[in-house]
């Protein structure tokens, strides 16, 4: 293939990727990824058959009170936005992973499917509509995640607070659990965001130090491994009247880690204060993402569950379909009937 | 007796096709709600999908190891 081919071929995939970003997303030609060449080339990104254990089920009219509720708040879901196997059995359950500040995020890693650009203005209805959607969903635990938005100052602090105080208005029986971004190490904004009193601080570290130029470019093991560190500390000097605020975090596997990877990861978690741990699957959302390398058996799935609680986690969810909220509110009780 | 088109959902908002990996259902075959009819494999995962009502399954019009489309008629199932 010549030059001139090469180039022509790459620009005709970045119009392609433009419209895989069509799914409710508005980024427009923002969209680009670094590897698009590779996109060319079929054995650029091998794929591995997918394993039996892999399989879910999908009732569209069962899944459909959920979407309309959304549609009618005007609020995104992760579950909708990072194509999540498990949305089916969730919508059907009548639940959902709530996503704040739009649904445009200001990074790009190479796992994850939400679009990157340029976001949108901040909704400033959205905290109350996502709070009377928690109620008409009768949501006992709500999670709540977001994009990433380096674009404001805060990282987008002052939403999650805005959504907290939503929430405790209007569910005051309801607990509350927050998956948040690094704020780029922000940690006034880290602050007012624990002074809220969210039940469940999470923070995804996401994989193992050594894959994160790969895996997750713009982010960096220690600044999330300090976020842990310092929320942890929060929790144990201001305890909640419920019962003290838990620190978690989670990592995909069949990235390329290495078990002795994964357990220096689960000693630095202990170190650090992390109370909890969820380890699932990577699933490739479309093929211009990073390849899986191994789909983890439900047998070593268990394996590393045993040597992260070995290791001095509280609670440890860990299964193929595991995503960061999967069982949320059983790890918060659970730990909390261990204190 | 109706006949009704089964089409292929939508199982993520940027998904466009998906390749069917088995038919659980014979044609002529009586299909309850919730049934599973047939797997689809996508990026991700496969999905097992279920029938929304109850029928008879009277044609399959796209075999196993094809691409379908969202939206596509797969089969059609009689309906009382």
């Amino acid at each position: 293939m010549s030059l001139d081919e090469k180039n022509l071929n790459s620009a005709e995939v970045v119009k392609t990727e433009v419209s895989h970003c069509g799914g409710g997303c508005h980024s427009g030609g923002a969209a680009k990824r670094d590897m698009r060449d590779r996109r060319q080339d079929p054995n650029a990104f091998p794929t591995i058959a997918k394993p039996k254990w892999l399989k879910v089920s999908y009732n569209s009219a069962e899944t459909q009170e959920v979407v309309e509720l959304m549609d009618r708040y005007n609020l995104n879901t992760v579950c909708k936005e990072a194509n999540c196997p498990n949305l089916g059995e969730c919508y059907k359950a009548g639940t959902a992973t709530f996503m704040i500040l739009g649904d445009i995020c200001t990074r790009v890693c190479r796992f994850c499917n939400i679009c990157y650009g340029r976001p949108r203005a901040v909704d400033i209805y959205e905290a109350k509509n996502l709070a009377a959607a928690a109620k008409k969903l009768g949501l006992l635990h709500v999670v709540i995640t977001s994009v990433t938005r380096d674009d404001l100052p805060d990282g987008g602090a002052s939403q999650f607070v805005r959504v907290v105080e939503e929430l405790h208005k209007a569910l005051p029986e309801s607990t509350v659990e927050l998956l948040i971004s690094d704020l780029m190490g922000n940690w006034e904004a880290l602050e007012s965001i624990l002074e809220a009193g969210p039940d469940v601080l999470n923070h995804n570290v996401e994989t193992v130090p050594e894959l994160y130029a790969d895996i997750r470019p713009q982010g960096i093991y220690e600044r999330s491994l300090e976020m842990l560190e310092r929320a942890s500390k929060w929790a144990h000097a201001n305890p909640l009247p419920q019962g003290r605020m838990l620190v978690k975090t989670g990592l995909m596997l069949g990235l390329g880690e290495t078990d002795e990877q994964l357990r220096r990861v689960f000693h630095d978690l202990v170190e650090r204060g992390v109370d909890v741990l969820t380890l699932g699957q990577y699933l490739r959302p479309t093929p211009t993402h990073a390849p899986v390398k191994r789909y983890v058996s439900p047998e070593d799935f268990d394996r590393y569950k045993e040597e992260a609680l070995a290791a001095g986690l509280r609670f440890v969810a860990s299964s193929p379909f595991v995503r960061s909220s999967y069982r949320a509110e059983e790890a918060l009780r659970a730990v909390r009937n261990q204190d | 007796m109706a006949k009704r088109e089964i089409r292929v959902p939508r199982l993520a908002p940027n998904m466009e096709s998906g390749v069917i990996v088995a038919w659980l259902k014979e044609e002529g075959e009586a299909v309850e709600k919730s049934d599973v009819l047939y797997e689809i494999e996508t990026d991700k995962v496969v999905s097992s999908i279920e029938a929304d009502a109850p029928g008879r399954l009277a044609q399959i019009l796209t075999p196993v190891g094809e691409q379908v489309a969202v939206d596509q008629v797969v089969a059609e199932i009689e309906v009382d």
